[in-house]
């Protein structure tokens, strides 16, 4: 299939299935008008299920919310041992860790774990951020409480069988191979070094063949055992089960759950985008397109500039009318997607753009691009702008409601972060106040105010002299980012 | 407006899980546009899609890519609103839209909160009824799809196995070129091509609307009438003909490309849609590569550690298709070895079929893969569309998991027996080449 839109936010373009990004393994996820009050296309009432909280024995707080109409339940249990954690000279480790949890327990082995998930129709996934590790299941909801018990078998007794380490390595350093042949996965990993440098978001979550290549048995056992625990953990449930059922099977999945950390590590903020003014161009010869990614600071989550900076972005390179879009591709056809969006995690976080164009346009689409986001520093946004952004996403965020999966994302994401309960009933009103002042501030604060790290992933030879004037040039081969 | 009437029904039953969610509403215009609602008040949001019969198999060589670069012009500006006004209005009214553009069909769809559900209905039918396609908006849009292509063949090894494979398995049919079609073709569609594909294949009685969500469907179905009702009819567009010869032996290709390892990219000439064994060959789908559990991922990927990941894309399609496969090896790998594990996993299922756990598995994992389909509007919208436009009846989302059940172990076996032979296979391997500087 062939789409009108691409949406190249965090990692790629939309691709054929059979050959999967390896950044897959990236990270899944009133009415007070403030003046001027117009027909809100965000006035109808959200429905959101109630919350009820329990904790085990363990000291595992578990959120359940019962919903239907389908009979299928979505579980998740989220740790506080994403890749920030990951110990110096060891990137990748929470990551690799997670993927091995399903590869055997005491008490069954991989083969037997995926026959009990898979037989019934349920899916398990693993994912690692910067932040979390979660394990979910989606099931069938008769099969719910079964499926509680493998989630907690695989976080309190994996075994980590050494023939599955090693198989796992390699199969991680083939894929490290063969994700040189990615050319917006490659172009993602050099941005997420030029944003964050050393700091501890500053490695992709899946590490790299430097440091893969070393990982034993013994520091996958170390990691489990001084990260993963009871007292790190939120279990979130929804779907069509009864709350008090969900208590009952916490407690028996999870009662003598003991171990890990007493807290969660705190991280500290970015002192400074190490690459900021500079321009990192990553050579792949055989490219007749190159990959653009311009990013400066952001912030963390739950930031009092988020709502400001929402509306800000739907307008600048959020929606298909953003004024990037509109510029970049519909005036000039220079790419077929382009976005910008905020990354917030728990410490701090970045604002950054992405698109592509083939590889005579590299530097004219970094130009207007940097022209569009210079304007929005210097003049803000009008009135009608802005009221339309907050149409446009007040009137689709609704959407998400819709799934059993994304409410337990939100409540998540409300839990770990101190967001507050009413986060999702609230959020069309807070973005609702949100005044052209407040957007021309955050726009000051954020618009590049400082010169962006730049990073090109193209054919250097033909893109590096129309990288003049944008900062110093560094060239590395793509394979630095194996 | 009438109801669905059960007597439409296939003759397999109802998932009772479905039944209740599925009360749909249908109708069609004079102008011969049909008309599907489904009522769901969850959340303030409709989704709504329109299905176009015609894809990249209604195409002619030097015109290939035309159904994608036109689907991308349905949105640079009709006679009411203008170019940049679709979007603009549908998103400052809290809406947003996309489209896809495949062998088979165009669809687009819009997400909106409910109290833009008249808005949207006037952008779409605006666009129906007076496209305008300017020689300015078709040189620009012309350039972002070929960044379009840029980026997913060009410079996608994916995307360039898979083009050579479509010309290997179809040297007659349409399916033979890229849905993106041919970069010259690209450059050569002109604007008068475009008004005479207006007008062959986006008249109302080549479309289907659905719509579903927080909407009242007897409201709904007269403001369809207001806005819709006076687009004219069109003339019936000529069918596409089959020319397919029989294959008469196993085809192979190779691209030379810079990569780091092989890959091979494997396609079998399957079946039509509407085939009886299309539903064997999902089963025998799921038994080969769902989870991680599966045959294949078992067994090439943990147990003899040949490849990376294998996948296998069997989507269905209105002329016969394609059972494809996708081997992802490691440096160094010995693509011949690979290919030889694959097909000795394929003659297993042909000579001893799959057991009545894999067959009860499979089923338990459509039914769940199917209710989760099923979860949103959009999800509910499209798959309506869907089995309306390559199965023939809507009604096939609720009957579907029964028709599984129906499905025996012997039809599997007798699906791969039947099609996953050499006979039918065509081969691409991706050669690592050293990079041209």
């Amino acid at each position: 299939m062939a789409s009108r839109k691409s949406r190249p936010q965090k990692s790629a373009a939309p691709r054929r299935a059979a050959k999967a990004p390896a950044s897959a393994r990236k990270k899944s996820a009133s009415r007070k008008p403030a003046s001027a009050p117009r027909a809100s296309a965000a006035s109808r009432a959200l429905t959101f299920p109630t919350l009820h909280d329990s904790v085990t024995s363990s000291g595992l707080k578990v959120v359940a919310a019962e919903r239907g109409p389908l009979p299928m339940v979505s579980m998740r249990l989220v740790l506080r041992a994403g890749s920030a954690n990951d110990p110096a000279g060891k990137h990748g480790l929470a990551d690799f860790t997670a993927r091995l949890l399903r590869r055997g327990t005491r008490l069954m082995d991989a083969r037997a774990i995926d026959e009990a998930v898979e037989f019934v129709g349920a899916s398990l996934g693993v994912g690692v951020g910067e932040d979390n590790l979660s394990v979910a299941i989606t099931t069938p909801a008769e099969h719910f409480a079964q499926m509680l018990g493998i989630i907690g078998q695989l976080v309190r007794e994996p075994t980590f069988p050494e023939s599955e380490v090693d198989d796992a390595r390699e199969r991680a350093m083939a894929q490290f191979a063969n994700d040189l042949d990615e050319p917006s996965v490659i172009a993602d990993r050099a941005m997420v070094r030029a944003l964050w440098g050393d700091h501890p978001y500053g490695h992709d979550v899946g590490g790299s063949a430097r440091t893969v290549r070393t990982f034993t048995r013994d520091d996958v056992v170390a990691y489990h055992r001084e990260r993963i625990g009871p007292k790190v953990a939120q279990l979130v449930v929804v779907g069509a089960v009864d709350p008090k059922r969900v208590a009952e099977a916490a407690e028996e999945a999870f009662g003598g759950w003991t171990g890990g950390p007493e807290e969660r590590r705190i991280i500290p903020p970015l002192k400074r985008v190490p690459q900021a003014g500079r321009v990192v161009l990553v050579d792949k010869p055989d490219q007749t397109q190159s990959q653009v990614r311009l990013g400066g600071p952001g912030f963390r989550l739950g930031h009092e500039d988020y709502f400001p900076c929402t509306a800000m972005n739907v307008a600048l390179g959020g929606g298909f009318t953003s004024r990037l879009m509109s510029e970049v591709r519909v005036n000039r056809g220079l790419t077929y997607g382009i976005g910008s969006w905020f990354d917030a995690m728990s410490a701090d976080g970045v604002y950054a753009v992405s698109t592509f164009t083939k590889t005579e346009s590299t530097r004219e689409i970094i130009d207007v691009s940097l022209g569009e986001i210079s304007k929005m520093r210097d003049g803000g946004i009008k009135p009608g702008e802005l009221r339309d952004a907050q149409a446009y996403m007040g009137g689709l965020y609704p959407l998400r409601t819709e799934t059993n999966e994304s409410i337990a994302s939100s409540i998540a994401d409300m839990r770990l972060n101190g967001l507050g309960d009413d986060w999702v009933l609230q959020f069309r009103d807070r973005l609702n106040a949100v005044t052209p002042k407040q957007v021309a501030a955050v726009a000051r604060k954020y618009c590049f105010a400082e010169a962006p790290a730049v990073v090109v992933l193209g054919k250097a030879d033909a893109v590096k002299k129309q990288l003049k004037g944008l900062g110093p040039i560094t060239v590395v081969p793509a394979s630095e980012y194996e | 407006m009438r109801k669905a009437s059960p007597k439409k029904a296939p003759a397999r039953a109802a998932d009772p899980a479905l039944q209740s969610l599925f009360d749909v509403h249908e109708a069609t215009l004079p102008n011969g546009l049909q008309v599907r609602l489904l009522e769901n008040h969850l959340a303030p949001v409709v989704s709504l899609y329109t299905f176009f019969k015609v894809g990249s198999r209604n195409e002619r060589p030097g015109i290939t890519g035309i159904s994608h670069l036109f689907e991308h012009m349905m949105f640079n500006g009709a006679k009411k609103y203008g170019p940049k006004m679709f979007d603009k209005t549908l998103e400052s009214s809290g809406g947003s839209s996309n489209a896809y553009t495949s062998h088979d069909m165009t669809v687009y769809y819009d997400d909106f909160a409910s109290d833009a559900l008249e808005t949207v209905l006037d952008l779409e039918s605006d666009r129906m009824r007076s496209l305008r396609i300017s020689d300015a908006m078709l040189a620009s849009e012309r350039e972002v799809v070929k960044e379009e292509r840029r980026v997913r063949t060009d410079n996608d090894i994916g995307g360039l196995m898979d083009e050579e494979l479509g010309t290997l398995v179809y040297k007659a049919h349409a399916y033979r070129w890229p849905i993106i079609g041919w970069m010259a073709d690209i450059d050569a569609i002109t604007r008068e091509d475009c008004q005479q594909y207006f007008r062959t294949y986006y008249a109302p009685n080549n479309a289907v609307l659905y719509i579903a969500g927080d909407i009242d469907p007897k409201k709904t179905l007269a403001l369809v009438r207001k806005y819709y009702g006076d687009i004219p009819r069109g003339p019936v567009p000529a069918g596409v003909v089959n020319a397919e010869p029989p294959q008469r032996g196993e085809r192979r290709s190779f691209v030379r490309h810079p990569a780091q390892s092989p890959a091979v990219m494997i396609g079998y000439q399957g079946p039509a849609a509407r085939d009886e064994d299309t539903l064997a060959l999902d089963v025998a789908q799921y038994v080969l590569t769902k989870g991680e559990g599966s045959r294949l991922t078992r067994s090439l990927v943990y147990d003899q550690k040949i490849v990376v990941s294998v996948g296998l894309d069997w989507a269905w399609r209105i002329d016969p298709g394609m059972v494809m496969f996708f081997l992802e090896l490691k440096p160094d790998s010995d693509p011949q070895k690979a290919e030889a594990a694959l097909y000795a996993e394929l003659e297993k299922l042909a000579r001893d079929g799959i057991t009545e756990r894999e067959l009860q598995k499979a089923l338990n994992n459509l039914r769940s893969d199917h209710l989760r389909e099923l979860g949103t509007n959009n999800g509910r919208a499209h798959a309506l569309g869907n089995y309306e436009a390559l199965l023939g009846d809507w009604r096939h989302v609720l009957t579907l998991p029964s028709a599984y059940a129906a499905v025996t172990s012997d039809q599997v076996k007798a699906a791969a027996a039947k099609y996953l032979i050499p006979e039918r296979r065509s081969v691409v391997t991706l050669l690592p080449a050293p990079t041209e500087a």
